[in-house]
């Protein structure tokens, strides 16, 4: 119980946007507003990215299967979502924050961290955090949440509570009494598989989680238990952080039927590695690791990687991505799933190479890259990455049941 | 097998070829110098496999051929805390026990089986000979060193690429981002030959070199070489492989044409460059007609430095970027006043010439490639 008593009196709120993706859509919509709408992808394989609180009351939630959702709640509206103007109105948010808080971190698209330690001196942290919640609302017009408290996990649990369009704020002396009530689903590290295992364990409530040994839940969990326990305990010291240089950067898909044409697969991962590395030279970036992911239709996942020299450029990427395709696709069985990552990541640009990278390719990638710069990434792409989306496109037209992509929520850490 | 030698001389010598000797030898028995007598003189042997350097000592006073071979380290070890003084080896080629006799002690190894250390390779009939000047074989060396690659995947890069033909020698070492080519037209062979001399024997000559006062006689076939120096003698295993066409990738057409002074084009760099991204270094040039400006920054830690040198500049205005320390090792490589950058595009490789010729019969070309800028 020591480290209760040690831990510092910071002032951290937590925002959290309602509803983000929904907010985003009404803005353009209005007729969407007050209706039931759920985000996600078009097909039936894809999952709800976002979901509004009208839906939630059929049961709908986000990471829920498509299909099912559409059967609980019929006569919600479906939209596809657009990630390029959910980032848009993110980064919107981000600089009226950035504006006026002291510290803060971005989380993910809808989420910021803030520390406003000290900020009690002017007119209390509760009536600043409140000024910056009605600032937020009247200049980007979407709705947020905010919880205040001593760290980041209770400030996460309370807007959790304070949800939807609310604020908490939960003092030194009460994080215990309103931690303790709770269901251990609202700690944040706590999953479906954690919160299964947990509740087999007779665990219900946050309480109940503290009154277990820590030693136990160690021996349970591994490292993680000791940090569930601690954080059951209002007990949090990671910092607001406010920049976190990205590590790695990814995609991934999802079919709509399993497949193992290998033809279609390897156009996808070209597709996909070419979309990537226009990403990693925008942001000055190379990569010396890329590494390649199956899903069997049996949910085997497995992935393979390889080091290679620092690059940014589509052929050499390209040609590892193959071939660690080709080595890691070995069972005949079906793929429901297929992903590439770059990471170890350095900022930097490429050194061109005297024997291999010709004048012609050079300018052919700066021409490539300043096209899609000004007319979105995939307005120019490799034919041999092109012929998936040509048949995707020609099967739109003769089957209404088409393979896309779900909406991917990147979280930047 | 008994030889009497000066401490002093054995230790120059031993230390001359001890720099052959690898630490992680797959044989035990390369950790040995190999001692050889015959007649009056002795010839001692250090060798990985790969390079063999062999040196030659005459004595006054020696009886019985033999071979032998001792322990490097010891060696070394004890002949460094000798003032000059006479040493006495007195060898028993049954028992290989190794005694040394100085002034005041005596000191016993065990040595090993000269016959177990491996025999030299020998040169194909039709191998090639000639004779280099020391200062040639020098200068090719010292100007080509440095631009070598490290790269496991293309062992021909790892060396330095030695053409002759009866106009010419060439010297050439790249490592796919920067490339020199040094030829010198006061040497002509009978025939056109080449061979790829490795990293470490490259280096071996290079400390060799500057000591010598007569020609090398080189002799080559496509596996090995041997040099033949005073007092030495280099046999090294040749990097097998096709160096790639590496005249092909020099751009010919280089309209822009920028003449500065070397040694403010190096500082200036050198200042600069502080201020470039840690993991790329990249430094960009902007020219114009009669300045460049040479900047770099680094946003990660909001850093950035622009400087500008008076150049004579030919030629329409552009910006290319280069990796700093490239550039710089390029300008240090270079001797004379001004140098010469001539570039084509921002995408092409830039040459980098000494604006005034050193010597009437060498021809000097750097090139470095661009990095990819505004992409």
């Amino acid at each position: 119980m020591q480290e209760i008593g040690q831990q510092s009196n910071k002032t951290i709120v937590h925002y959290d946007l309602d509803t983000f993706f929904v907010s985003v859509e009404r803005l353009q919509n209005s007729q969407l507003i007050g209706k039931p709408v759920i985000i996600g992808g078009g097909s039936d394989r894809g999952v709800v990215a976002s979901c509004s609180y009208e839906s939630r009351l059929f049961g709908v939630r986000s990471g829920m299967p498509m299909k099912l959702a559409r059967r609980l709640c019929p006569e919600s509206f479906l939209i596809r979502g657009d990630m390029e103007r959910y980032s848009h109105y993110s980064n919107v948010v981000t600089q009226i924050i950035a504006e006026r808080a002291p510290l803060y971190e971005k989380a993910s698209i809808d989420e910021h961290y803030l520390d406003i330690t000290g900020m009690d001196r002017f007119f209390g942290c509760m009536k600043w955090a409140q000024e910056l919640r009605h600032t937020i609302v009247k200049e980007s017009g979407l709705p947020i949440s905010f919880g205040l408290s001593v760290n980041k996990t209770v400030s996460k649990i309370a807007t959790g509570e304070a949800k939807p369009s609310g604020e908490k704020e939960v003092p030194q002396g009460v994080v215990r009494p309103f931690l303790n009530p709770l269901s251990i689903r609202k700690i944040p590290m706590v999953g479906a598989k954690t919160y299964y295992l947990l509740r087999s364990m007779g665990i219900e409530t946050i309480q109940m989680l503290t009154e277990i040994p820590m030693e136990m839940m160690q021996q349970v969990l591994g490292e993680n238990g000791t940090l569930m326990w601690k954080k059951a305990h209002g007990i949090d010291n990671t910092p607001v952080k406010p920049y976190s240089e990205q590590k790695s950067m990814s995609t991934e898909r999802t079919f709509e039927h399993d497949t193992t044409d290998v033809y279609f697969l390897e156009q996808l991962l070209v597709g996909m590695t070419e979309k990537l590395a226009f990403q990693l030279r925008k942001q000055q970036k190379m990569t010396s690791c890329i590494t390649v992911k199956i899903k069997y239709s049996n949910f085997d996942t497995h992935s393979q990687q390889l080091r290679i020299p620092y690059t940014q450029f589509d052929h050499t990427l390209l040609e590892t991505a193959k071939d660690l395709f080709r080595k890691l696709y070995q069972r005949r069985m079906l793929i429901r799933l297929i992903g590439v990552r770059f990471s170890h990541l350095v900022s930097g640009t490429q050194q061109l190479d005297l024997f291999e990278d010709t004048s012609e390719r050079v300018r052919l990638y700066q021409s490539m890259d300043q096209i899609r710069s000004r007319f979105g990434s995939s307005a120019i792409r490799r034919a041999s990455g092109l012929a998936v989306r040509q048949a995707i496109d020609e099967m739109k037209m003769t089957a209404p049941s088409i393979p896309s992509s779900p909406l991917v929520i990147n979280r930047r850490y | 097998m008994r030889f009497v030698v000066s401490s002093t001389e054995l230790l120059k010598h031993l230390n001359a070829i001890s720099r052959v000797i690898s630490s992680k030898n797959t044989l035990p028995i390369l950790d040995n110098f190999l001692f050889k007598i015959e007649g009056t003189t002795l010839l001692i042997t250090a060798s990985d496999l790969e390079t063999t350097l062999i040196t030659k000592i005459d004595l006054e006073n020696s009886a019985a051929d033999g071979l032998i071979a001792v322990q490097a380290k010891i060696m070394l070890d004890t002949l460094k805390e000798f003032p000059e003084q006479p040493l006495t080896f007195n060898i028993d080629l049954e028992t290989f026990a190794v005694e040394i006799l100085s002034a005041n002690g005596k000191f016993s190894i065990v040595g090993h089986n000269g016959e177990d250390f491996p025999a030299l390779p020998s040169l194909a009939e039709n191998h090639n000979a000639l004779n280099l000047p020391h200062d040639l074989l020098l200068a090719g060396i010292n100007k080509t060193l440095f631009a070598t690659a490290d790269d496991e995947l293309r062992p021909v890069m790892n060396g330095i690429f030695v053409e002759l033909s009866t106009e010419e020698i060439a010297f050439v070492a790249s490592d796919a981002h920067k490339l020199v080519r040094y030829k010198r037209n006061d040497v002509k062979y009978t025939d056109k030959a080449s061979f790829i001399l490795p990293k470490k024997p490259a280096s071996l000559l290079k400390s060799l070199l500057p000591r010598e006062d007569s020609d090398v006689k080189l002799e080559f076939d496509d596996k090995n070489a041997f040099f033949t120096l005073n007092g030495f003698k280099l046999v090294c295993r040749l990097v097998e492989g096709k160096y790639p066409a590496y005249n092909s990738v020099i751009p010919t057409n280089n309209p822009n044409e920028l003449v500065i002074d070397r040694v403010d084009f190096f500082t200036t760099l050198k200042r600069v460059s502080v201020f470039a991204n840690q993991a790329s270094n990249l430094v960009r040039l902007k020219l114009n007609p009669s300045e460049l400006i040479v900047s770099a920054q680094d946003i990660d830690f909001a850093i950035s430095a622009v400087e500008t040198i008076k150049c004579e500049y030919e030629g329409q205005s552009m910006e290319i970027g280069f990796k700093s320390t490239f550039l710089v090792e390029i300008l240090s490589n270079l001797s004379s006043e001004h140098v010469k950058l001539k570039l084509s595009d921002p995408s092409r490789a830039g040459l980098l010439l000494p604006a005034e010729k050193e010597l009437e019969y060498e021809d000097v070309l750097m090139l470095l490639m661009p990095m990819m800028i505004n992409a």
